[in-house]
């Protein structure tokens, strides 16, 4: 595959031609992303009648920008009132929710469309270019890689919790167990379902989210008048354009660390089924390990709010590169937009390149274009959007409740979800009250399923030899890095005290 | 995430830290762990083995934290008593009541579909949070948050959202 400069060039002003497509795809984008069980998978799914009528090219590019901008849209509820949009966002309110607690809302929100924006548009470029290359990654990534990469998924349950390890591991261990909930993959016998056949097909991720996140801080934001502090709710109320500009500098100012998080999006995202959640909390977690302030996290911080949002924009165009150059979709609206694509008689995988190369790299430039359209249309919207925090939690917490219930009932149409829902919620709150994470939890659910399904297949390969999670050169390097991640931090932590218990005396002695 | 930013506005009291509350979520760890190998126990090992490594290292973990906590109870640094788990109290009533409302809603929503369900939910969920204060408004943003969902949502998306007689109703009007 050749770069041919001259081709972008004609399909950049090609695709900017599709403007009055693009524009309606970020609208609705948005809305979808925003509201947990609605996926953009969901939403092309619904529309589908719609893209089949469409040209090909029109077609993919509307899904194309629906996908990008539901992922920047799913980060704003988890700023504005702790509820991820989908599970991806899940790493954002670790610090856009504190961000916003502060009265710091617009700027949060401003940050996160800055880094979306130039996370997505930048790896969108480098996918573009290097597509040959990159896809190369998911053919040396197997069972045994694949291990290591969910095992790195559970370090940062520690991470996430570093006030109390213990306890942030114990939540995240729960959590896996009840990932492991559902028949098993091979014999499909039933495990700890409590008898209940909708668990059969595992604990769905959309109710674990939703209670986890949105009922359990519906029951625990009514002791307040507000979401906000008292000082959060004062700079609320005198917030202006100005604490836009701000939000947008703070972001520029992190550029490196735009740079970085979005890669490491890219690269999880090429890998099939790895998605945007686990690469938003590697991200996070990468980030924290090399901050100067790791012990800020948490807390409000400028850079974890940066790499999770970074990172999951990141994976959407990682992505599509297996799904255009060898015809393995990387995730399920990847999957969909394969269907739409074959019912054109549009055959995805290497041809394409050669066939039909406005569609093969139409696809990126459609990307890279949303997302620039996407930074003028959704910026101004900062300021208005943050207003939504200084509405009286005796009006939010029953809309929260009902709403985001129903968005556990969509995905499968089950009322039995929106019960698994308000448990879920139960947890989530016993889990806030008492110093639990309910990402830690989180995390726990979404990999538990991968980590056995990996973990039984690279058994099944070597006979049962459990020292097979040893046999691969790169898994061998990618446990090197994992340890090299977890005591990182414990050293970087013991050399910071020591630091500042030198510099203790000098400062008693002026 | 929402205490610490809570404990900030209240002083933190002093004494012995009530840590009873911090082992509800780890017994409940633990009694599903168990109950959850009492369901493998007979299935082939493809089943088991993942689940027996993760379920092993969470009950070495709540081990742990079970003997952190009765060494701190009997060096007189912490109480086995709930501490924040309810407080303040004075919510524990709006909560369960709460709680029950949003039993109800998803009892009914079934067979009341989502408009008609969600508008009775958000009514009288405000009308107890806000203690009968602002009936009117509170009546206004029920009336209009159900319609504007079902206009949204059912008529507009066609989503999946649940549908009952005022759905049916309508479907026939539109």
């Amino acid at each position: 595959m050749e770069i041919d400069w001259g081709l972008f060039g004609e399909l950049f002003a090609r695709t900017f031609s599709f403007w009055w497509v693009i524009l309606p795809a970020i609208l609705l984008g948005l809305i979808v992303g925003a509201i947990p069980g609605f996926s953009a998978a969901n939403t092309i799914i619904i529309l589908l009648p719609m893209t089949l009528a469409m040209e090909p090219e029109i077609g993919l590019i509307f899904m194309v920008a629906l996908y990008a901008s539901s992922r920047m849209g799913a980060g704003i509820p988890a700023i504005l009132v702790n509820i991820p949009g989908t599970a991806g966002a899940a790493a954002t309110p670790l610090d856009g929710y504190p961000m916003t607690k502060q009265g710091r809302a617009q700027q949060a929100l401003a940050i996160s469309f800055v880094a979306s924006v130039f996370g997505g548009l930048l790896t969108t470029l480098i996918a573009l270019v290097a597509m040959p290359w990159l896809s190369q990654v998911a053919y040396h990534l197997h069972s045994v890689e694949m291990i290591v990469i969910m095992l790195f998924g559970i370090s940062l349950i520690a991470t996430i919790a570093a006030k109390d390890t213990l306890k942030g591991l114990i939540a995240g261990f729960f959590g896996l167990m009840i990932g492991y909930i559902g028949a098993d993959v091979v014999y499909e016998t039933p495990r700890g379902t409590f008898g209940f056949l909708e668990l059969y097909d595992k604990v769905p991720l959309i109710p674990a989210l939703v209670g986890l996140f949105a009922v359990s801080e519906a029951f625990a934001v009514i002791e307040g008048e507000s979401i906000l502090t008292k000082r959060g709710m004062a700079a609320m109320q005198k917030a202006g354009w100005k604490e836009t500009w701000e939000g947008v500098t703070m972001a520029m100012s992190r550029w490196w660390h735009i740079i970085w998080t979005s890669i490491i999006g890219l690269v999880i995202g090429i890998v099939p089924g790895a998605g945007a959640a686990i690469a938003s909390f590697v991200a996070y977690q990468q980030s924290k390990t090399f901050s100067k302030t790791p012990e800020l996290y948490g807390t409000g911080h400028l850079d974890g709010l940066v790499a999770p949002e970074s990172a999951n924009n990141g994976v959407t165009s990682g992505t599509l590169i297996p799904l255009l150059v060898i015809g393995v979709p990387g995730g399920a609206t990847a999957a969909i937009m394969a269907v739409v694509l074959q019912y054109h008689g549009v055959t995805v995988g290497p041809d394409l390149f050669e066939n039909q190369p406005e569609l093969a790299f139409g696809a990126f430039t459609a990307m890279a274009v949303t997302y620039a359209i996407m930074i003028l249309t959704v910026l101004p919207l900062a300021r208005y959007m943050s207003k939504i925090t200084v509405v009286s939690t005796t009006y939010m917490a029953p809309i929260i409740i009902s709403f985001t219930l129903v968005g556990a009932f969509v995905p499968r149409a089950y009322v039995f979800d929106m019960y698994l829902a308000l448990a879920f919620g139960v947890i989530g709150y016993v889990a806030r009250k008492t110093g639990y994470h309910v990402a830690a939890i989180l995390i726990g659910v979404i990999l538990g399923p991968l980590l056995e399904n990996y973990f039984l297949r690279a058994l099944r390969i070597s006979e049962g030899d459990v020292l097979v999670i040893f046999s691969s050169g790169i898994g061998n390097i990618l446990w090197i890095l994992l340890i090299i991640s977890l005591f990182v931090p414990m050293y970087l932590d013991k050399r910071r005290q020591r630091q500042r218990e030198q510099a203790l005396p000098t400062t008693t002695d002026c | 995430m929402a205490d610490d930013e809570q404990s900030t506005d209240n002083p933190k009291p002093s004494g012995p830290k009530p840590l009873g509350g911090e082992l509800i979520l780890p017994i409940s760890g633990l009694l599903f762990t168990i109950y959850y190998f009492t369901t493998i126990i007979d299935v082939p090992w493809t089943a088991q083995v993942s689940a027996f490594f993760v379920g092993t290292i969470l009950i070495g973990l709540i081990a742990a934290l079970i003997i952190r906590t009765s060494l701190r109870v009997k060096r007189g640094e912490a109480t086995l008593g709930l501490g924040p788990l309810f407080a303040p109290k004075a919510y524990i009533p709006k909560r369960l009541a709460l709680l029950g409302l949003t039993l109800a809603y998803i009892f009914f929503i079934q067979w009341g579909g989502f408009t008609i369900t969600t508008f009775f939910f958000l009514l009288f969920a405000m009308l107890l949070l806000s203690d009968g204060k602002k009936k009117g408004l509170i009546f206004g943003i029920s009336l209009a948050l159900s319609i504007g969902g079902y206009l949204l949502f059912i008529l507009a998306f066609n989503t999946r959202f649940p549908r009952g007689p005022v759905e049916t109703l309508l479907k026939d009007v539109f």
